[in-house]
């Protein structure tokens, strides 16, 4: 495939390009979904196709085509090239690209057993007893487990030398519990909500999870909920789960601190952000014991690669140092406005879509201390788990975020349960308000496969490193 | 530029897949399309594409089992590859009691979606189109958005016998123009061709509205009057479709309209139905499982009437289907997507000229479900939010966050615009809504911008 990718190269540059880029992907999934004891569905999917990006004189053209016959690839790099010609109908800054030095070979995700090749049987087994366990909880309306594989192979030649092949596989699974009554609805998750927890990993993943283990506890948390009281509206401290942390990171800084966001070119969609450029060094995004580092090179991590979608190598990159804002996510596009070397970020959906700048890992550096020793630690307020909701601003601002279950924290333990509780914050104050960071025996690096950006419409798989983590003097229970 | 692959030839490849030996019963949804983005920001157009695809998804059926595999490779080999692929999964899960079988045979009428022109639009005309909407930004002020240009093709085809086909084109174009002091102005046209949008009136809409937001003023969360333009009001009939007309959800209680058929969930006035061969919308006329589909009531003079169905939440509920099934496999259940809200007779400026203090929303952003069962959801205006007085828009506001109840807001209608606009955010298809002004909505927090 190699070869189909360096032919579109050479004929964008036939065609007048003076960049060109030339990516073919192959795409496969399966998807599982058992619902009390019955299949809600089962299928697989493939995709298969090349993207061809060009620059024609500082503008970007590109399309992308499923099929890859000599004479397809042909007129879909002319057509990448018309494309970046009718851009210059409105002039700009020529596109620069930092430097990067062209590379070559391949990569690997790391996995054990591949989990395509487990059988079906045992894999529609494993959720059936899993639903099974939870079904035994009376008052359970719904007890459903799904599992989702994924695997990507991605061939990238450029018209600088750049010969490249990686594959990566993903691997995910989890249960959830639905009670119904009395008009409430209470859902919980495990290990995660929607869909559990996705590592880039084998089936070795899956088998570890312990879904049917922790099934009847997690239907019976659902089935309590119902009767729990509602999370009161106040401002105390809040504890959240590392599932909730990697929410937190997502949403108010790792979007954030994307470059090409804040230099408005996501702008008229989801919107740009409140950090600026000359913000870096300078920004006091946290309080001092919350340092996040964007790492592709982390094993396990759904934005782990070997180099990005512009042959850009992965690279470990601190964002925030001790509560300051360090560093921005990049491309060569966006980093060469600032000067500087690409972080290495740029991802597309599929064959058919022009890469953009995507989340890596963006983690939170772990402290100390275990999930039990925040609580422990914490006189009064609210532990929050597990997202459910999730809405920021246009800016990345102003937050609110909902999860399944919460807790009164009282000296030190874990007193009644709440139902339907949410927190609302502006995004600097929240992070500025962290007080405690969980260490690593808590920190787990989460799968966040549905990240969705740009036009036309994209979705990336990204990851994020989380610990538990407490803030103080947070709005709690906004009600409708 | 890419055309048509037509019936005849969707037929041949499909052949190859409801031949499959062995199965009970298959089915084929194909899916083609094509079709450019031109992308700008900054007023220069910065991201520019154009791709085509097919898709084959072929659901196998083995006695009440059921696979689904789909594949982008439109061929006869591509086709049976996938069809023996759904049967192999087929015969290994474990069954499906619920499982209605295959539509039957039926027709439905050429809705006449397809427009040439549109799909064979070219890079240029699409970036002449976004130089006529950049070119109306006022001075200082910079455009962002999108133009896009798309055709497809849907059949569905089984062993049944059913055989249905349909094109469509449509087109779209919105902008987000900026400039000092915060000012943020939106506007959006979705069509079905390209020549019923005027790209300068669009820029010249966002351009006012930019303008106008210019030095937003603080002021502090409440319960408030609010006059929600169309889009805005796309939000609240969007999220219905969401949390409340599945015949799913409906049925298992997960609704907020669960258990309220025949009761009052909004203003007398208010009327919402589904209608995917209505002029005004973007809908194919039939569904994924090859289902014809019509107008479905759902809200009729505030009274919920009922939900939408597919084959299989059809026979759950033991109602007819509604010709509402998305893709295969669908865990989630029947959706509308075709929604429209039946206009009433003010003017927008009339529903200003009679609010004594309120809010005047452009759009909502990234609003969520906060209690699904209540009809509870939150966002935030974004491109012009305005606080009116005594009559008219007196000055700018800094965005809100609102959290509101759906079925509340429905009900504290006072007043339907008489002008409708196919309008959407983000996850959503296109509902054809008016202006709403409604009473006591509750905004509960604020940005900074």
């Amino acid at each position: 495939m190699l070869g189909v990718a360096r032919q579109a190269v050479e004929a964008a540059k036939a065609a007048g390009a003076d960049y060109a880029d030339g990516r073919v992907v192959a795409e496969e999934s399966e998807s599982i979904t058992v619902r009390n004891q019955q299949m809600e569905g089962i299928d697989r999917s493939s995709s298969e196709g090349i993207g061809i990006r060009v620059l024609v004189n500082g503008y970007w053209g590109f399309a992308g085509t499923a099929r890859t016959e000599p004479e397809e690839i042909d007129r879909t790099a002319h057509l990448a090239v018309e494309i970046a010609r009718a851009a210059s109908r409105l002039p700009m800054e020529p596109v620069h690209l930092a430097e990067v030095e062209p590379a070559t070979g391949t990569w690997h995700s790391p996995m054990l057993e591949d989990p395509f090749n487990v059988p079906l049987e045992e894999k529609v087994a494993l959720l059936m007893e899993a639903t099974r366990r939870m079904q035994t909880v009376d008052g359970l309306a719904f007890a459903e487990g799904g599992i989702d594989l994924h695997k990507t192979r991605i061939h990238l030649a450029t018209s600088e030398g750049t010969a490249i092949e990686q594959t990566s596989v993903h691997s995910g699974a989890g249960i959830e519990a639905t009670a119904i009554g009395e008009g409430e609805l209470q859902r919980r998750s495990f290990p995660n909500s929607f869909r559990g927890h996705i590592s880039a990993a084998g089936w070795e993943h899956i088998a570890k999870l312990g879904l049917i283990e922790e099934a009847e506890r997690t239907a019976t948390e659902a089935v309590q909920l119902l009767k729990a009281k509602e999370c009161p509206s106040e401002v105390t401290t809040l504890v959240l789960d590392s599932g909730q942390v990697e929410l937190q990171i997502h949403e108010s800084i790792g979007h954030p601190v994307e470059l090409d966001r804040v230099l408005g070119m996501e702008e008229a969609y989801a919107g740009s952000s409140f950090v600026r450029p000359e913000d870096r060094g300078s920004l006091r995004y946290a309080s001092p014991l919350v340092s996040i580092t964007a790492d592709a090179t982390l094993p396990g991590g759904l934005g782990s690669f070997g180099w990005d979608d512009e042959g850009v190598p992965a690279q470990s990159v601190p964002i925030i140092v001790d509560g300051l804002f360090e560093n921005f996510i990049s491309s060569r596009e966006t980093a060469s406005v600032l000067g500087l070397p690409s972080s290495g970020a740029m991802r597309a959906d599929g064959w058919a879509n022009f890469p953009l700048i995507r989340m890596t890992n963006i983690s939170i550096e772990p402290r100390e201390g275990s999930l039990a020793d925040l609580i422990g630690d914490t006189k009064d307020g609210v532990f929050m788990a597990t997202n459910t909701s999730w809405s920021i601003d246009d800016h990345r601002v102003n937050f609110q975020f909902g999860c399944e279950i919460a807790w009164r924290i009282k000296d030190g333990r874990l007193a009644e349960m709440y139902r339907n509780p949410n927190y609302t914050g502006i995004t600097t104050e929240f992070w500025g308000s962290c007080d405690a960071v969980g260490g690593r025996e808590d920190w787990t690096l989460w799968g966040t496969p549905n990240c969705g950006k740009g036009q036309p419409g994209q979705t990336a798989r990204v990851g994020h490193g989380a610990a538990p983590a407490r803030f103080r003097g947070v709005q709690l229970g906004v009600r409708g | 530029m890419p055309g048509i692959i037509g019936p005849d030839e969707v037929r041949r490849v499909s052949a190859s897949a409801l031949e499959l030996k062995g199965a009970d019963g298959v089915e084929v949804l194909f899916m083609h399309e094509w079709g450019g983005l031109t992308r700008f920001a900054s007023s220069s157009i910065h991201q520019s594409t154009f791709r085509e695809d097919t898709g084959i998804r072929v659901r196998a059926i083995a006695g009440d089992r059921i696979g689904v595999a789909a594949s982008n490779d439109f061929s006869p080999d591509g086709a049976r590859r996938a069809a023996d692929s759904a049967l192999e999964m087929a015969n290994v899960v474990a069954p499906d009691p619920m499982f209605p079988g295959l539509a039957p045979p039926a027709q439905v009428p050429d809705t006449q979606a397809f427009d040439e022109a549109t799909s064979s639009t070219t890079p240029h005309a699409r970036a002449e189109a976004v130089a006529q909407l950049v070119a109306q930004s006022p001075e200082g002020f910079t455009a962002a958005g999108a133009f896009e240009t798309l055709a497809s093709e849907v059949a569905v085809a089984n062993s049944e016998g059913q055989f249905l086909w349909a094109p469509a084109t449509q087109a779209s174009i919105s902008t987000v123009m900026t400039g000092p002091d915060h000012a943020s102005g939106f506007a959006e046209v979705f069509a079905r061709s390209a020549a019923e949008i005027d790209p300068a009136a669009v820029g010249a809409r966002a351009g006012t509205k930019a303008s106008a937001s210019r030095a937003p003023r603080d002021l502090d969360a409440g319960r408030f009057t609010v006059v929600l333009e169309p889009s805005a009001v796309s939000t609240i009939v969007g999220f219905l479709a969401w949390i409340g007309f599945g015949g799913r959800v409906l049925a298992e209680g997960r609704s907020c309209f669960s258990g309220k058929e025949g009761q009052r969930v909004g203003a007398e006035a208010v009327t919402i139905y589904d209608d995917a061969t209505a002029a005004g919308t973007l809908g194919l006329p039939f569904d994924f499982e090859g289902v014809p589909r019509s107008r479905v009531d759902l809200i009729r003079d505030g009274v919920f009437v009922d939900g939408v169905y597919d084959l299989r939440t059809a026979k759950q509920a033991g109602k007819a289907t509604t010709g509402h099934a998305l893709p295969p496999p669908n865990p989630e259940g029947p959706f509308p997507l075709n929604l429209f809200m039946e206009p009433g007779k003010a003017t927008l400026e009339e529903m200003i000229a009679s609010t004594e203090r309120g809010l005047l929303v452009t759009r909502f952003h990234y609003s969520n479900i906060v209690h699904p069962v209540e009809s509870t959801i939150t966002g935030m205006t974004r491109d012009g939010t305005f606080w009116i007085e005594d009559g008219e828009v007196a000055y700018p506001v800094k965005n809100f966050r609102f959290t509101q109840s759906i079925i509340e807001a429905l009900t504290n209608t006072e007043s339907i615009g008489r002008d409708t606009e196919l309008a959407s955010e983000f996850f959503f298809s296109a509902s054809r809504v008016p202006a709403l002004k409604i009473a006591s909505f509750k905004f509960s927090g604020r940005s900074d911008h």
